[in-house]
Order: structure tokens, then sequence, then C-alpha cells
């Protein structure tokens, strides 16, 4: 292994090395480039091919169907489909940022296909306008597209997510009755201009217009050589135009032209200045023309493909066979029918590796491992040469492996950056484990099998989520999973997307069998969704295998919905109620009540205890005539009863009711229609009996209001209507309630007490207290005075309590504390309650005493 | 002194939940552009009082309003309901948005769901047409920390939905929030619960660990040690009966919401005809965290000898002749108004306390739970039903006289309630349909074995002197709460040697090991953890009420905590604040 032949195989531009690996030897056969239309996806991305229709068909050469064909990078066979789609011609076939295959014929309409050429439903169009005009150009970018029609007006797509087409304004003459046609065009993506839409750049005639959503503008080249005098600024155009070819850099700062007369010339277009103005041999337009990263264009005619930079002369390159030129972000990949090459700038460190004659310390290092391994003292020497910047070569050996394409240049690179890294204290280990890690990842995805050959530039820009989606897209699986295990990322995604992959493949599998394989890798994901793939399996018309897999799910706020969704409605319910979340069940509650007869509602949630408590407290807020229904068809009887009951004083609280008295009549039937439903049932009779009372009680309130004109007894309870009756003076309506309701001579003679003591008519109380021998003493009276706060009148009563701590209780609550001590005294309890006397005495003396240093301190 | 409450303290790192909560809800403001009305639910706005400022809230922009049935008033043409996913609210806001179209007037609105957003709810507001006018988000407030060592979930209404109408959301929520804090705070190892409802929710629980697990690589050593839940329901005596704690007796007589309580600001001393003060009632008071937990006598006796010492220094303060002598009296006059505060507030309760009808009600509590005269009890009742006492008062005493007995004679329960309904009207039939589907007023049909429990537990401790308590049962002058032994026993020995006494109670009992930390398996062996304490940190106890807890079930836990021997800090976590009079009012529910 020298240097020399490493170096042997680049070519100079200007100061510049260049390099062209070999990258793969393109699997397929009888595959003619220039017979087929080909799309190419960046980043190494898959290659759609399919025979070109303005071409003569060969009769007996190639099948009269056309076939829709995807390969890898590599040239290995992925998907084909046959192609018989109406609407013309194919226009244009690109492939989208997320690798959707966008395919738009000449009467607009937009035919997707993704990576294992399946349509994409459904079939979008360019616009109406469009299809009467006929497409003629299409040009992509990674999401969007600009369509040129014969009619010279301009349709766009500016996002392939929401594929809503839009008209761009009209250029000047292109739509004129002179009809100028367009020589070419190009865009802008919408991320590199200032308005975040779209640029089209058009060439027509002698002028270049830049189209946005709301504009155009006429896009003029500024004046290189101020000297000439003679070339107004406004004619520079006219001296460069008209232009042949045109396309804009990958950062979209920079405009490459193919004039008519032969040059190159690229336009920096923010301040229209001309970066490299270089005239080529031809004048004829070359085919195709793509930018090498930021530092060089490519242009290819048969056979010639031509490499300008900013200075020097051209590199040219030859091919014997047609060639398609495939941008990358650090390069260009260059497709033939045989081979898939890399043509990229050499990296810094990679040159001052193996540039011929390098004495740069990572060159010296390279060297010394060389030296070592031939076990030659040599190495040590070198090594010694270098030691101020070993870090620095060890870097740069780091750098050059991640760039190489060949395994064994990147272990040898490798091995040198790890050989030096043992003599340098300061270096950060971590980096050449990273690149391994990088490296070995790299090589795993450009494997011919799989077909991506990423640079590690290519790969970081791109990310290794997507990459990782790009390659479950792909059905690499298995591959995918190992990179998400080797660097240690969310394993989730590709194992979901693994089993709806497998379910979606496997129609004739039985249930049981593909649960078992799915949960087999499901179980390597703990968090996984299984929610998310039974929702898959029933969007597969497999409702079985969804049921099955929503079982596993353990949260139940996806479960249940789920479960809704495919009809699992019991087990929804279940499930639900498992949770304990009561919103869940409200869920399913509302999901059965709305698409179940209520009959069959009612009978599904009567045995389910906590639904159908849950369904009633819903119901008794919001939908009382539905909860009778319900309680009616389940037998609950005196719920119906309470409800109805519940009604009869809503309809009293309404304020239009009350005012007159024909409604006390509905009410009351309100009421006795809940007593007999109460009646019903054993377990009742005390509710029955209330209602009956209760209607009862409102007639009599209802005879006493128009008696006595005053709406001041509906709705209070019996013992109000008495007290009410006695207030007003009316003994006789009192006795009549009494005797109505069977009211105890105990309430009475209280009731009585206190009524007459509110009123303060003492002379009707010692009236009352002398009638007969109060039945249960004189308690209510004592009661009542001291209630009353009416001391004298208390003691008038309290001589005649029978029972000693009582009447010693009644003076001490009047505050007599001698007669209180006296009763107590007699009472022989042993003094506990002279104790307790004396305490709440004395307790009330206490903050007297304290408060007073405190007074409004507070 | 703020209502929000300084939590520096805690043994859990409490704050930074709340900050993040403030956050949260502020950003979620922040998103609307412009000023804005913010229309709150009222319960809610009382949580909100315990983790942001007002003042905080007004700096956004923001007109308040209080959500009612009333359209709202506003200039403003952003309209934001803030409001807890219960479905009657939102029958207000459609019909809000309905009277708006009505009028012709263009707003924007927004409805956030706190703690998240339900089906129920936007399918009313789909019944109602208003659906697509609303942007609909959450406010994903699961708990809101009371105190230093008080979490609470906010679920006012926990109790009854689970025991009457079978919702039990709740259980999920408080699954939820306690999952949270597992995110916060790492898995919890031990878990023990008593109750139906407690059962359910350690199921919960653990299929949100199956679901969403908590990555023990991203919180740490898991702080909490136990959980322990507790079924309301396994306990409603203790509720029932009056709580004699300082703290409790000021919820029982001026009901302490979201940590403050409402006077008279006569009451406090500051004369102003007819105006209300809050007093905010949280541990960064240093007077009120040494006495909140103290029977209220003794609370008296310290006042007092407080007072007393400071008169002494204030008569003092004559003869005091040197500089540091009085930096000392001035820092001593730096607790004045504490003292002041606290003296006021409790003569103020003496007023409560020395009533003679309260002296009974003692009296039939302590009758009740010592099971010895039903009779006397029964013949009390109906004379507060004669006398037409308050409802809540007489119900909470006839629950406490059914739960103790397991019931009344069917003779006596038809005609207590019976009597109820003449005297307070035939609309509370659905008050005591509830309380009889909760299995808190019912026939009686087997006999009770409330007795045994008592014994088994010693849940009567004769002669406490409540100044020198030595067990728990000073909070309720001799009464031990049972909830409170039962947690002694689940902290100490766990269930296993008191099943006998578990199935006397209802509902089930579970007791598991989760495992949050598959790393590491042997942690409890490595550590020693039986003994709770590693390195210098004392390992903490998570004990959850699902229904409620009072103030002295909490006292008498902070009592526990202290005790020399305790090898666990104690975090309590209840669904809401209650007391028997906010626990029965839940029930309560009039036909009109």
């Amino acid at each position: 292994m020298t240097n020399v032949s490493v170096a042997a195989e680049w070519q100079l531009l200007y100061d510049r090395y260049y390099r062209k690996p070999e990258i793969y030897q393109m699997r397929w056969k009888h595959v003619d480039l220039s017979r087929n239309k080909v799309a190419c996806a960046s980043f190494g991305g898959p290659i759609a091919v399919i025979r070109d229709d303005s071409k003569i068909v060969q009769l007996y050469a190639e099948s009269a169907l056309r076939k829709l064909r995807i390969f890898n990078s590599a040239g290995l066979l992925h998907s084909e489909t046959i192609w018989k789609h109406p609407g013309g011609r194919l226009i244009g076939m690109s492939w989208s940022d997320d690798q959707t295959l966008i395919c738009i014929v000449q009467d607009g309409t937009i035919y997707r296909y993704n990576i294992h050429a399946e349509l994409i439903e459904p079939n979008m169009s360019m616009g109406k306008e469009c299809d009467e005009q006929n497409v003629v150009e299409c040009v992509f970018w990674g999401n969007g597209v600009v369509c040129l029609t014969e009619g010279g007006q301009l349709f766009c797509i500016s996002d392939f997510d929401t594929m809503k087409p839009s008209k761009l304004p009209d250029v000047p003459g292109l739509t004129e009755d002179d009809m100028l046609q367009p020589t070419c065009l190009a865009v802008r993506e919408p991320k590199y201009t200032m308005s975040g839409t779209v640029e089209v750049l058009v060439a027509v005639g002698d002028e270049i217009f830049g189209v946005e959503e709301d504009s155009v503008q006429t896009f003029r080249v500024d004046e290189p050589n101020v000297n000439d005098s003679d070339v107004q600024n406004d004619d520079y155009v006219n001296l460069i135009g008209p232009v042949q070819k045109m396309i804009v850099s990958p950062n979209g700062k920079f405009l490459t032209l193919f004039t008519h007369d032969g040059r190159i010339v690229v336009v920096e277009m923010e301040t229209k200045q001309i970066a490299i103005d270089y005239s080529c041999e031809s004048a004829l337009p070359p085919q195709q023309m793509a930018w090498c990263g930021m530092d060089t264009v490519l242009l290819y005619w048969d056979e010639d493909l031509t490499m300008v930079g900013p200075l020097g002369d051209p590199v040219h390159y030859f091919y014997d066979e047609p060639v398609i030129l495939i941008p990358e972000c650090d390069g260009v990949r260059i497709l033939s029918n045989t081979s898939l090459e890399f043509l990229q700038r050499v990296p810094d460190s990679t040159e001052s590796i193996f540039r011929i004659g390098s004495t740069s310390p990572a060159a010296l290092l390279y060297d010394a491992l060389d030296h070592f391994d031939r076990r030659s003292a040599k190495a040590d020497e070198n090594l010694r040469l270098i030691r101020s910047s070993l870090s620095e070569a060890v870097e740069s050996c780091i750098d050059a492996a991640g760039h190489e394409f060949d395994v064994t240049r990147q272990r040898a690179l490798l091995r040198a950056a790890s050989y030096g890294q043992a003599f340098c204290s300061n270096f950060q280990r971590e980096r050449v484990q990273e690149t391994c890690r990088t490296l070995r990842v790299l090589n795993a995805v450009r494997d011919p099998d799989i077909g991506i050959p990423l640079s590690i530039r290519q790969y970081k820009l791109l990310t290794p989520v997507v990459l990782i989606s790009r390659l479950i897209n792909s059905n690499h699986h298995l591959l995918a999973l190992r990179i998400s295990e080797y660097l240690d990322m969310n394993k989730e995604v590709v194992i979901m997307h693994w089993a709806c992959a497998k379910i979606t493949a496997s129609p004739s599998t039985p249930d049981a069998h593909l649960l078992e394989v799915l949960l087999d890798k499901l179980q390597l994901c703990r968090g996984i969704s299984y929610a998310a793939v039974a929702t898959h399996a029933d969007n597969c018309g497999r409702r079985k295998l969804a049921a099955m897999l929503v079982e596993h799910e353990p949260r139940s706020t996806k479960q249940v919905p789920l479960l809704l969704s495919i009809g699992e409605e019991d087990t929804a319910l279940v499930k639900a109620t498992e949770s304990g979340d009561t919103d869940l069940i409200y869920l399913v509650i509302f999901h059965i009540w709305q698409k179940r007869p209520p009959l069959e509602f009612f009978a599904m949630i009567q045995g389910r205890v906590l639904a159908r408590d849950l369904f009633v407290a819903y119901a008794r807020c919001h939908k009382h005539e539905f909860l009778k229904d319900f309680f009616l068809s389940t037998g609950q009887i005196h719920e119906v009863a309470f409800l109805l009951w519940k009604e009869s004083w809503d309809m009293g609280k309404n304020p239009m009711a009350s005012k007159g008295s024909p409604l006390y009549g509905p009410r009351i039937k309100l009421i006795e229609k809940a007593r007999n439903l109460f009646s019903q049932t054993k377990e009742h009779t005390f509710e029955s009996k209330a209602a009956e009372e209760h209607a009862k009680l409102l007639k009599i309130q209802h005879e006493l209001e128009v008696s006595t004109k005053q709406a001041i007894f509906v709705d209070s309870s019996i013992n109000d209507t008495i007290r009410t009756c006695i207030v007003l003076g009316n003994n006789r309506a009192a006795i009549k309630v009494k005797t109505e309701f069977k009211v105890s001579d105990k309430r009475w003679y209280f009731l009585k007490a206190f009524a007459l003591a509110t009123i303060k008519d003492w002379a009707a109380l010692e009236k009352f207290s002398k009638e007969k021998r109060p039945p249960m003493g004189f308690r209510p009276f004592v009661e009542a005075c001291i209630d009353a706060d009416e001391k004298a009148e208390a003691l008038k009563y309290i001589p005649k309590l029978s029972d000693l701590v009582e009447r010693g209780e009644a003076y001490a609550r009047i505050g007599m504390a001698k007669e209180a001590a006296d009763a107590a005294a007699q009472a022989n309890d042993g003094g506990e309650l002279l104790e307790r006397f004396r305490k709440t005495f004395s307790q009330n003396a206490i903050f007297d005493t304290l408060k007073m240093p405190f007074q409004g301190a507070s | 002194m703020a209502q929000i409450p300084n939590l520096e303290n805690a043994p859990l790192n409490l704050k930074s939940i709340r900050d993040k909560s403030q956050k949260e809800l502020v950003n979620l403001l922040k998103d609307i552009r412009g000023t804005k009305c913010l229309v709150i639910d009222p319960k809610l706005s009382g949580s909100f009082s315990l983790i942001i400022q007002t003042s905080t809230l007004k700096e956004l922009g923001l007109e308040l309003r209080h959500l009612s049935a009333e359209p709202v008033q506003t200039e403003c043409t952003k309209v934001v309901y803030l409001v807890r996913s219960q479905l009657s609210f939102m029958k207000f806001i459609a019909s809000h948005i309905q009277s708006d179209i009505s009028k012709a007037i263009q707003r924007d609105y927004y409805v956030y769901f706190v703690p998240r957003r339900s089906v129920a709810c936007e399918k009313i507001l789909e019944q109602e047409k208003v659906h697509n006018l609303v942007t609909v988000k959450e406010f994903p407030l699961y708990m809101v920390p009371l105190d230093e060592d008080v979490i609470s979930f906010e679920l006012d209404l926990s109790e009854k939905d689970c025991l009457v109408d079978g919702d039990v959301s709740s259980l999920w929520h408080v699954a939820k929030a306690i999952h949270e804090l597992e995110f916060s705070f790492g898995v919890i190892s031990k878990v023990r619960a008593k109750g139906k409802a407690s059962v359910r929710v350690a199921d919960i629980l653990n299929r949100m660990q199956v679901e969403e697990p908590v990555n023990s690589n991203d919180v740490g050593r898991p702080e909490v040690d136990t959980l322990i839940l507790l079924d309301r329901e396994v306990d409603m005596v203790t509720p029932m009966c009056s709580q004699l704690t300082y703290e409790g007796l000021i919820d029982e007589f001026l009901h302490i919401s979201n940590g403050a309580v409402e006077v008279d600001s006569s009451v406090m001393g500051v004369q102003q005809e007819g105006k209300k003060m809050k007093v905010p009632l949280n541990s960064s008071d240093k007077l009120f965290k040494e006495t909140r937990d103290l029977n209220f006598e003794v609370v008296v006796q310290v006042l007092r000898q407080k007072a007393t010492t400071m008169k002494e220094d204030y008569t003092e303060i004559n003869s005091t002749q040197t500089v540091s002598e009085l930096k000392d009296f001035v820092k001593k006059l730096n607790s004045l108004p504490e003292m002041s505060r606290h003296i006021h507030l409790a003569q103020h309760l003496t007023t409560f306390t020395s009533k003679q009808s309260f002296l009974s009600q003692l009296d039939m509590e302590q009758t009740l739970v010592e099971a010895e005269s039903y009779d006397i009890c029964f013949e009390y009742i109906e004379e507060m039903i004669h006398k037409q006492e308050p409802l809540t008062n007489v119900l909470r005493l006839l629950v406490l006289f059914s739960v103790t007995n397991s019931g009344l004679p069917k003779k006596q329960f038809d005609y207590i309630r019976t009597e109820l309904l003449h005297s307070y009207g035939f609309e509370h039939v659905v008050t005591l349909n509830n309380l009889e589907k909760a299995g808190l007023l019912k026939k009686q049909e087997f006999k009770s074995n409330w007795l045994t429990v008592k014994r088994t537990l010693k849940l009567i401790v004769e002669d406490t002197d409540t100044s020198r308590h030595d067990d728990i049962a000073y909070v309720y002058s001799g009464y031990a709460p049972l909830s409170i032994r039962l947690i002694q026993q689940a902290i100490h020995s766990g269930w296993r040697p008191m099943e006998d006494i578990l199935k006397l109670l209802p509902g089930p009992h579970l007791e598991t090991k989760r495992s949050g930390f598959p790393s590491s398996p042997s942690v409890d062996s490595l550590h020693g953890a039986s003994n709770g304490v590693v390195d210098g940190r004392r390992s903490i106890v998570l004990v959850v009420f699902i229904g409620g807890v009072t103030f002295a079930e909490i006292s008498a836990l902070r009592y526990l905590a202290s005790k020399e021997g305790m090898a666990y800090d104690l975090i309590i976590a209840t669904t809401k604040i209650v007391n028997g009079a906010t626990l029965i009012e839940t029930f309560m529910e009039k036909l009109g």
C-alpha cells in the first residue's frame, strides 16, 4: 500500500484535487439510460426507470408494455409495476424528500408512487387550467414542483404534503400573441428566497424573469467590467442572453447560466455579480448541468463530462456510455449503465495525508504506522517529528477515514489515528469511537443489497433518524433495528413499522399465528403502542387480530377508544371500568348510547354497576325523561317516583307557576303519581306514606292560603304550618293540622310553646301550661323561654321541673349560679355537675382579665 | 400573615408541587393574549387562595368573576372559564354563551377544566351547541398543600359521590394525585389499604404504574416509604363526634375554609361595624403551630400562662435599665399580635363551648361512643327534632347513633324519619334516602359489633388528663379515634395482627409491596429500612383519607409522629378536610 497510488487517481482543477471513486458496479442488466426516463433520489436514494415514450420503440428489442421499475443505487431491482396511465406523455418524474415518486403527465395529472411501486391514491392534478394547456416541462425540488404549460403559464405545487396547486403570475412575452417560447427554467427553493415562496427563473428571449407568487421581476446581471463604457448596465443581459440552460446552486445562492454563445456564467443571485465566466468549446447546450457540491459546475455532452471551476482549466472526463448526474450536497454521483461513481472534491484531511510528497503531520503519522507495522524504527522518528501537532494529525486521520468509501483504507486510517492517539494524552478518545460507529453504520447501508451510498457528510445532514425511516420504508427492518440498537435510539419506530408491514404482508396467515409472531417482536420494546398496531390491523380488515392485539395495550386511554372503533363495545366497557378512569367509561357510554336503540343500551349498562351509576348521574343533570325511561325499563320504579316528586318541586319553584293556584293541582297530581309508584314495592312504604302526606299537606296549605289570603304556607313543613297558624292566632287551624297528621303530644307541646314564645304571647303560654298537666313536664316551656332569652318567664317554669339536674342546668343557663348550685347539690350525682358549673363560670372570667393589655394589638 | 402557608419545613418538598401548579396556571393564562375575564367556580377559587395570590392573577390583566347562573358582565372580548369538571357548570357556561349570542356579542370563550377535561362535560356543551365556540384545555391541579404536612385533593363530594351515587371518579383522581407525588418523590413501596375505595385506589395506582411507569432513575431514592389508605366509611364514628382540639373546635364552630377562618371583626377586637375579617390559620403562626393540636382546655391554660408572663414583662419594663434588656422585651413584643389573635379567638370559642346544648351534645356523643344507653340518646334526638334544632346537628347525632348501633330498630327508624319530615319538610326525603343508601342511617338488621371494636382497639381511654396526654384519646377527651388507632397499627405492624378486627369494619383490606426500582431490588435489606431512618432523614408515611379527615384526627396523627420511638414522619392527604357538619351537608339534598 502506498500513498502514491491513492493520489494517482485524483484530478487537479487549478489548486484543488477531485476524485471519482467507483462505488458500485450496477447490478441491473439491459438498462439503457439513454432510452429511459430516469429519476434518481439524492442522499443515495432509489432510482426510478421508465421507458421514455418520446423515443421510438425498437420492435422485438424491448417489451411493448411500459414498466416503471425502481432500483436501489446499486441497480438492484426493488419493485416494478406496469405503467398504463392515461393523460398523455410522462413529462416529469422525480423523488420528493420523503421518497415518494412524483410523476406528472401531459394533462397535469400527478401520479404518486411509494418506493414499492405502489400507487398512492388519490391521483392529484395540477389544476383544470393546466389540463387544458398541456404540461411541457416540470422542474422539481425536494418538496415541490413547477410546471410550464404550452400556453406559457406556470403552475406550482409548493408543498407535496398538502398537494395544493397554484397558478403563478404570467411572464411577459410568454402568454401574449407573439408567443415566445421560454428557452429554459430553473427554480430557487422556498427555503432560500426572501419571501419564503418559490422563485421560478424563466429565460425568455434575451431576458430572464424571476417569478414569485405575486410578482414578476426581470433578473439583471451586474456589469463586471466598469471600464467597458460602451455597454450599458441594462444591456448586459442582452450580452449574456439568450440563455440556453440554467441551474441554481444547492444552497440557492448562485445561478449557473449556459449562454447562446457557449459561455458558462455563474451569477451570485443577491448581488447579481458574476463569479465565473468561462467560454466552452461548444455552443451547443449541454444535455445535463449540475453543481458538484458548492465547488464546481459539471456540464455533460455526449461522451464528454466537463468540470468547470472558478479558476484554471476545466477537467474533462470521457464516457463511452450515457451518464446521469445526481447532485448531492457534497458532490455528484455519476450513474451510467454499468457503474455508479461519486465525484467529489478531495477532503482537506485526505489530501493532507495522501497528496504526493505531503509532509503534513497527518501524512507522517500515517507513514509512521506503516513503519511500525514493518517494525521499522522510522516509526518512532516520524512520531518525534510531529510530536507538537500529534493531536491535529490524529484528528486528520479520523476525519479522512470518515470520508473513505473503501473499507481497507478506512481501517488503515483509523489504525493510524489510534496509533497516534496512544502518544497523545489530551485527545478526546470518543472521536475514534464515534467515527467507528458512524462508519459501521455507513458501511452497512452502503452494502449493494441495501444500496444507500451515503457519504459521511450526507449522513450527518440526513440524520440517523431519517436514515432509519428510509430503511424501514424499504423494508430493511432488521438492519434498521440493529442500527437503532447500535446507536442507542428508540426502537419503537422500527418495531412499530415492522409490525404494521408484517400485518399488511401476511393476509393469509391465521390470526393466532400472526399474533404470536407480532408479540414476539413487540415485546422487545417497552411502552410500545399496541393500540397503534391494532389500529393498523383493523384498517387492513383484520378486526379479530386487532381485538387480540389491543388486549395487550397497557394504556387504557389508548385501548378503549380503539376497542370502540373496532366495535368491541363490551370489552371496551369492561376495560374502561377496570381502569377506574370514569372519563373513559363515559366515552364508552356515549358511544353505545349513540349507536344503539335505547332499550338495548339500557340492557347493556344495567348489568354494569359503575357504568349505570355514571349514566344516571349524567342523566340526572341533563336527561330527565330519558332517565325515567331507563328506570322504568329496568324496573326501578321508586327511582321514577323520586324523579316525579322532584318535578313537582321544580314546578313549585317556577316563578310563573307560583302565582296562579291552578298549578297546585298538577303538583299534587305528580306527587300522587309518585305515591302510587312507591306503593308498588314493599320496600318503599315509608316513602309512599310520606308522599301521601305531602300531597295532603299541600292541599291543606292551599286551603289555608285561600282562607287567610296569605301566600305563606305552601312548601313549608307540617311543623311550620302549625306554627304559622298559631302565630296568626288561628288555633283551630293549628289543631286541625295537628290531628290530620297525628302530631304527637310531645312535639305539639314544644311546637306551641316555642311558637308562643316567638310572638312573646306569655299569657297564652301560661294558659297553655295550665290547660292540663303537660304530658312530659315543663321542659318545653323552660326551653322556649330560655330560647327567647326571657329569664323572668323562664323562672315561672323552672321550679316546676321535676328532674333536679335539669333544674340546676336551667338555672345555670340563665346565669343564676347560686340556684344552680343549690339544685346541683341536691341532685346527688357526686358533685360532677357542680364541678362543671364551676369551670364554665370561671373560664369566662379568665379571658376578661387576659385581654386587657392586648386591646387593639391585633 | 398570608393565607398561603409557608412550606419551608415540610418533610416532603411540597413547595415544589405548589410552585409547579402556580407556574402552570400563570402560563395557561398568559397563553391568551390581551385582557380577559376569568370566571372561576367559587370552590375552585377557594383552593386557588392556597396556591396563588389574587394580586398575581390581577397582574396578568384579568378581571375576576365567580361562576354562577347569571351571565358574565364584562367588557372583555375574551372569557376564560376555569372550572372543575362538574356537569352543572356546563349548563351555566352554555347559557352564558347563548345569552351573548342572543345579544349579538362576539367573544372568544375558553373553558379550562380542572384537573382535566371530561367527556361528559363536553358532551353537554355539544348538546347545547356551544362546543365549537369554545377552546378547551386543562389545568392539571390534582392537589393543594394545605400545610407542611397536609395535602388536600379538594374533592368535596367524594364521600357522597362514592357512597350514594356510585360515582367513583374521585378515586381515579386520588390515585392520579398519588401517582403524581410518586413522579416527584419516587415509587412508594409498601401499601396498606382498608375499605372498598382504598383498595380500589391501590389497584388503580398499580395500573397507572404499569401504564405510565415512574422511572426510578429520574427520581432517585424513594422518599415515601409507606402508603396507608383509609376509607372514611370505615370510621364514620369519629367525624360525627365533636372535635375538642383547638383547631378542631374552630372548625366546628366557625368553619375553617382553605386555611383561614372568617369572623366578625368585632370578635378580633377590631371595632368595625358588621365587617368580616379573614384570619389565616397555618403553621406560619408559631403560637398556632404550638396550640392547634392541643385540647382546647389546655390551650386556654397555655394562653393564660403566656399572657401572665407577658404582663409581668410589661410591668418590669419600667425598671428596665440596659439596652439589651429592652431588646429582649421588644423581641417578646413581636409575639403580641399572635397572642392577641388567639386570645380573641379562644374567647370567642368559649361562648360556644360553654353552651348547655354543646355540653349535652358532648354528653350524648360520649354515651353513644361508649354504647351505654341508646334510649336516652334516642329521646334526646327526638327532642332536638321537636325543638327544630339545626338539621345537620340532628342528623349528625342520628348518624352516630345508627353507626354505633348498626342501625335503628324498624319502628324507631320509621318514627324518627316521619318526625324529621314533619318538622323540617318533605323535601328532605332525598337526604334521608341518601343517608340510607350510604348506610349511615338505616334499619337495624343485625347486632352491632361496635362494642367489640371499641374494646379490642381500646377506643375509650379512662381518666385522660387532657393536659398531660399520653394517648391520642386526648383529642376527643377520652375517645381515641378509630381511624387513628387503625393507622397506628398499620404503621407499627401492618394489618396482619389485627385481621379479625378489620373484618368487623366495612370493606376489604389489602397489604402489598410494590417495586419501582428494578435496578436495586434489595434496598430494604441493604439499608435496614425497618427503622425508617436513612441518612439522618426519617422515612415518610403517607396517610390518605378517602372521604375526608377531621382536624382532630390530623392532630392525633401529629401527636403520633412526635411520640418517642416513632420512626417516621407523617404526611396526611385527604379528599377534603371535613367535620361532622360538612360531611353531613354533602349528603343533604333537597327535592326543592
